[in-house]
């Protein structure tokens, strides 16, 4: 077994043990927390597999806005009133699961062949390539985003703001 | 000028509308004068085109023909012929006259008037029209004001009325709309021209089509086509059970109407089945013409005439008389003969101005009484001599009297359908009885007899009123007299119209 | 690297525009805001001249990912109008509902740049960029009123759904990318024709996906009852512009995406597409007639116009687009005219959308009562008017694709509508009682929207031909 493979299986199990702490715990707070630490996990996998940016992306996006934005929401409603809808909430996470699992059982059986594929080249998926795409290719859209963001900070601000 | 006369025919009344819409709102005498003054054009250039139509040329003539939406091969297209000729004389009189007859509206004069010049250049161009698009445009203008002028200045249920002539006829639009598409596709190079639609008629296939539970007809592309326009023309004519809209709607709507509707209006249907569904689709004409215009027509003429005898209301009694007459009409076409299908002809001119003249005598006496129960008066003759002159003078015509215009075209329906169709002939022609029936019984109850106390004082029939009787009922005696005064214009397109279908015949 | 800019030339000025009222509201005293509208309108005026001076052009930009062709200045035009037509109608209207001026101005404004990259690009990603900056300025439109609470939920309430039809829209741009290697939507047309067996499951669930997302936007049947709701409380120039040009640039996309670089999949969305066409048009109408608020008739109004829209989409080739492109002009005038009538009922508090309040409206304000008049008959379908000329040129187009019974239910339909449609201008002219209307010295510049809708009613109905050539030759710039 090379290290490889023994650096996987104790991140993969620390991200399945975590994921269990995000159902079991009765404290909300408690499970985001444990979700956070699950999701810093599969970003360190996703390191493993040489897709750095994948993984600073994935620590800068779910690891901290995503969860900023968990945990507000958590503040802001009143996790008790989530209580009383325990068993609906258990009934439909199982369902969901069973067929994730199906899912995945029926892909390890049938598994679409990689030949046909060209592999990817050493650099895919660093930031590098990916600045540069991002600057050339993709410059266009990326200059519209900000108009995209001009807009939503204009709404924000015509929403919210104080009249007088 | 006289390049464009029938585009001036047309449009004369439109530009009327302009000017009369931009005339002040207070001003109900300036804006009445506008309207006459806009439609009399239009009859000074008929009497023009009546004199200067070559009788002997089957053709089209006075062509005008100009490019519209060039990419669909759509053209301003505008003429006429021995089919179109009498419909146009008919409606330049009738509206003339009918501006006289509306010039006791006092409510919302300037948009009255401006609906009714706008009606006049739809019902002009339906006539004059022959491209299939710019005749159904004119199909659908004509509508509208009509559905306005029911509908805000008629009677108490104008509404319900305006409403359900809207929908029949609407209804029956879009079955023309798809029969136009269908021919349009099946043409080559598509064309919305109605001489090229005519030429290519072979084209329009009668193999028969498979559509459960109609198999046993054996109907093909052509019948069904045909079946869609008939629809959409039975309905304006109006043809049983398809009437129903018309004693609604002449009931509520204002005098004036009633006589465009009547005299304008049904003949649509009519002029339509001629022009469209004769040439384009003969071999579907020879096969269905007898079920569905001679048989249906000769029981329009009975039905028509039973329930006229069943009113009470003056003017649904004269609205149902229509639908009998119409059924001549029917009759006449559907004979093939060169006397049934001129008799035809004239016998839509004829119901126009003798249902005109009906109407409008209606009218007299109900902006007197603010009644029509036939039963409320009596005695009038007494009162009103020149009224009761001129009304019965209108009832014998009416009801087809030798010596006056009504009979001649009854006549040769029914001599031309004789030779055909014997028992539909004998049928219809135990429908002039009927008439003479209700007719007569009308008069006795309404001008004979003991003067109802009531209207001993009722003013006789001012000059305005006699304005717009007077030459309706002289043509009525002129027809009666000499009807080849209009029959000649009519005769050599009618002639070949009759050749186009004859082939066909089994 | 040489980058040709010239694509992006009047939706630059439109942005342009849009920061100028932005910077300007905050310097200027609350009763000089009018300014606004003219630097508004002069922006617009100028990106219009922009894109009539590029007419004819045919180049891409940006590995043309955005493209330069007739096509995208038409609807560049249509748009750029479309918000022209809405800043006219809503000066009063902001003004007496305290909205913002600025920021809905600028809103207006930048909702159009989306719309304008929407048409033009030919790239996925690009095009959902647009789509969202349109649809974000949309939903915060939507709930400007904030003194009205329909206004905040039917923004909320459009938020949520629109967020939901975008999911829908980028999960499936993303299985395209993944079936066909490229968001560029020429690549995927290559892949497509290379590949045909590999990934075809993939690429038509993306395709599928893509296809709901866009029959959230135009508001198809079963996608579309968030629409009465949405138009109902929005203010009513934010309604028009949603029917107008949110619809006409979701009918954009589709058509560039649909008819012309996945062409090769025609077979396999005509069938469902067909379907959606027919229920749409169908349930559209069906619901209008029960509706007792003209605002909401109008919404349900433009359901069914989606379903004859959706019929060009069928008939697809170069009459459909056509077809497409002239009725998405005609639909644009009746539309704008029949919510103006609206807007000019307004008084103060009461927004007047009742049937009952059209009441002797065609004596007590004869330019409104003929102006609803002649909408209201071209949307039911009235030669010669727009609505009628557009229909028939949409259901020549069924026919030339073979599908007769499409044209048959389209026409039937267009019958349906003629009773609810009737019934604003029954009650205008034979009923008493009801609203008084604004005069034209309180509105004049809705006034003069609604008289432009009046002519554009009128001329593309009785004068098609130029209107006509222009969606021919704009639908073929796509090749």
């Amino acid at each position: 077994m090379s290290g490889d493979m023994i650096l996987f299986f104790i991140l993969a199990s620390l991200s399945v043990i975590f994921s269990l702490l995000v159902i079991f715990p009765r404290n909300v707070v408690h499970s985001a927390m444990a979700l956070a630490a699950t999701l810093f996990f599969v970003a360190v996998l996703f390191l493993t597999l040489d897709a750095p940016m994948l993984a600073i992306l994935q620590v800068l996006v779910y690891a901290g806005a995503i969860m900023i934005l968990f945990l507000f929401v958590i503040m802001l409603l009143n996790p008790a009133a989530l209580e009383g809808r325990r068993i609906a909430w258990w009934t439909l996470g199982s369902l969901a699961a069973v067929a994730l699992l199906l899912e995945l059982v029926s892909l390890f059986f049938y598994r679409p062949s990689p030949s046909g594929q060209p592999p990817v080249a050493a650099a895919f998926g660093g930031p590098e390539t990916l600045a540069q795409s991002l600057f050339t290719d993709f410059a266009l859209p990326f200059e519209i985003a900000s108009v995209l963001l001009l807009v939503a900070i204009i709404g924000a601000v015509a929403l919210a703001k104080r009249e007088g | 000028m006289t390049d464009h006369v029938l585009t001036y025919m047309t449009f004369f009344p439109l530009a009327g509308m302009v000017v009369v819409l931009l005339l002040p709102r207070e001003r109900h005498d300036l804006v009445r004068w506008a309207s006459a003054l806009f439609t009399l054009p239009p009859l000074l250039l008929a009497v023009w085109l009546y004199r200067n139509f070559d009788p002997v040329n089957p053709g089209l003539q006075f062509v005008e023909k100009a490019a519209w939406i060039p990419a669909y091969n759509i053209n301003y297209f505008v003429a006429v012929d021995g089919i179109s000729i009498s419909m146009v004389l008919l409606t330049a009189l009738l509206t003339f006259l009918c501006i006289f007859a509306s010039w006791g509206i006092d409510k919302g004069v300037k948009g009255y008037f401006a609906l009714f010049l706008l009606l006049d250049t739809g019902m002009m161009g339906v006539f004059v029209a022959l491209d299939f698009f710019l005749f159904y445009i004119f199909w659908e203008v004509m509508l509208l004001p009509m559905y306005f002028l029911i509908g805000i200045w008629g009677g108490p249920r104008r509404e319900y009325a305006a409403i359900k002539f809207f929908l029949y006829t609407l209804f029956g639009s879009v079955l023309m709309l798809l029969a136009i598409l269908a021919l349009y596709f099946s043409s080559e190079p598509h064309t919305f021209d109605m001489t090229q639609l005519i030429a290519q008629s072979s084209r329009y296939g009668t193999t028969p089509l498979h559509f459960w539970p109609f198999d046993h007809l054996r109907w093909g592309f052509q019948h069904v086509v045909w079946m869609a326009l008939f629809i959409g023309f039975a309905i304006k004519i109006p043809a049983f059970p398809f009437h129903t809209w018309l004693p609604d709607a002449h009931v509520e709507a204002p005098t004036a109407i009633s006589v465009i509707l009547a005299g304008i209006l049904l003949k649509m249907g009519a002029y339509g089945i001629l022009r469209i569904n004769y040439p384009m689709l003969p071999e579907a004409t020879a096969d269905l013409a007898y079920y569905f215009l001679g048989a249906l027509g000769t029981w329009n003429i009975i039905y028509g005439a039973l329930c006229a005898m069943a009113q009470k209301d003056f003017k649904k009694l004269v609205a149902y008389s229509s639908v009998s007459h119409m059924g001549y009409v029917m009759l006449g076409m559907a004979s093939f003969t060169p006397q049934g299908i001129s008799g035809a002809v004239l016998q839509m001119f004829n119901h126009g101005t003798i249902t005109g003249m009906l109407f409008l005598l209606v009218g007299v006496i109900y902006d007197r009484a603010h009644h029509r129960d036939i039963d409320g008066f009596g005695g009038l003759a007494a009162v009103m001599p020149v009224y009761t002159g001129v009304s019965v003078l209108a009832f014998f015509a009416s009801m087809g009297l030798p010596g006056l215009s009504g009979f001649i075209s009854e006549v040769l329906v029914l001599l031309g359908a004789w030779q055909k169709y014997p028992l539909l002939s004998a049928l219809g022609a135990s429908g002039v009885i009927l008439t003479a029936g209700y007719l007569l019984w009308t008069i006795q109850r309404v001008y004979l007899g003991a003067t109802n106390e009531k209207y001993k004082a009722m003013p006789e029939i001012n000059g305005r009123e006699l304005f717009t009787l007077v030459p309706l009922g002289i043509i009525v005696i002129i027809l009666g007299v000499y009807p080849n005064a209009l029959l000649d214009l009519l005769r050599a397109s009618l002639d070949q119209l009759n050749q186009l279908v004859i082939p066909h015949l089994s | 690297m040489e980058t040709n800019l010239a694509p992006l030339l009047p939706s630059a000025e439109v942005v342009l525009t849009a920061l100028s009222v932005l910077l300007l509201d905050l310097f200027i005293r609350k009763d000089e805001k009018g300014l606004l509208v003219w630097i508004s309108l002069i922006g617009l005026a100028l990106a219009g001249g922009m894109a009539l001076f590029l007419w004819g052009s045919h180049e891409g930009a940006f590995q043309d990912s955005i493209l330069l062709d007739d096509f995208a200045l038409f609807f560049t035009e249509l748009f750029l109008g479309a918000a022209a037509i809405t800043i006219l109608s809503s000066v009063h209207y902001v003004r007496e509902t305290n909205i913002h001026e600025g920021e809905f101005y600028a809103l207006v404004l930048l909702s159009t740049f989306g719309m304008i990259l929407m048409a033009a690009a030919n790239d996925l990603i690009l095009f959902f960029l647009g789509l969202e900056t349109m649809s974000i300025g949309v939903y915060i439109l939507t709930g400007m009123w904030r003194e009205r609470s329909q206004a905040s939920e039917a923004a909320m309430k459009y938020f949520l759904i629109g967020a939901f039809a975008t999911g829908f829209l980028l999960y499936g741009i993303a299985l395209i990318y993944g079936a066909a290697g490229s968001t560029h939507l020429g690549r995927i047309a290559s892949a497509l024709g290379q590949t045909k067996s590999h990934g075809s499951i993939i690429l038509s669930a993306g395709v599928f996906l893509l296809f709901v997302g866009l029959a959230f936007k135009v508001a198809a049947v079963p996608f579309h009852f968030w629409v009465p709701d949405v138009y109902d409380g929005a203010p009513t120039p934010v309604s028009a512009f949603m029917a107008v040009a949110v619809k006409a640039a979701a009918f954009a996309g589709w058509a560039r995406i649909f008819l012309y670089q996945l062409s090769p999949l025609q077979s396999e969305w005509t069938l469902p597409l067909k379907a959606l066409a027919i229920l749409t048009m169908t349930v559209g109408n069906l619901l209008a007639i029960s509706q007792s608020s003209v605002k909401r008739m109008l919404a349900y109004s433009s359901i069914a116009h989606a379903g004859y829209l959706l019929i060009a989409l069928v008939a697809g080739g170069e009459s459909g687009g056509q077809a497409l492109l002239f009725y998405l002009l005609s639909y644009a005038a009746m539309t704008f005219g029949a919510f103006g009538v609206l807007i000019a009922l307004k008084e103060g508090e009461n927004d007047h959308e009742a049937y009952s309040d059209f009441a002797g409206l065609g004596f007590k304000r004869p330019f409104l009562g003929m102006a609803m008049s002649l909408f209201m008959l071209s949307l039911a379908g009235f030669p010669p008017l727009a609505g009628f000329t557009g229909k028939f040129y949409l259901f020549r187009s069924a026919v030339v694709a073979g599908h007769i019974d499409l044209a048959i239910i389209g026409a039937l339909n267009s019958l349906l509508s003629v009773v609810y449609y009737l019934r604003v201008i029954v009650m205008m002219y034979m009923e008493e009682g009801g609203a008084e209307g604004k005069p034209f010295a309180r509105a004049p510049y809705l006034y003069l929207a609604i008289a432009i809708a009046v002519l554009g009613t009128v001329y593309l109905g009785v004068l098609p031909a130029p209107a006509l050539d222009l969606s021919r030759i704009s639908f073929i710039s796509l090749h």
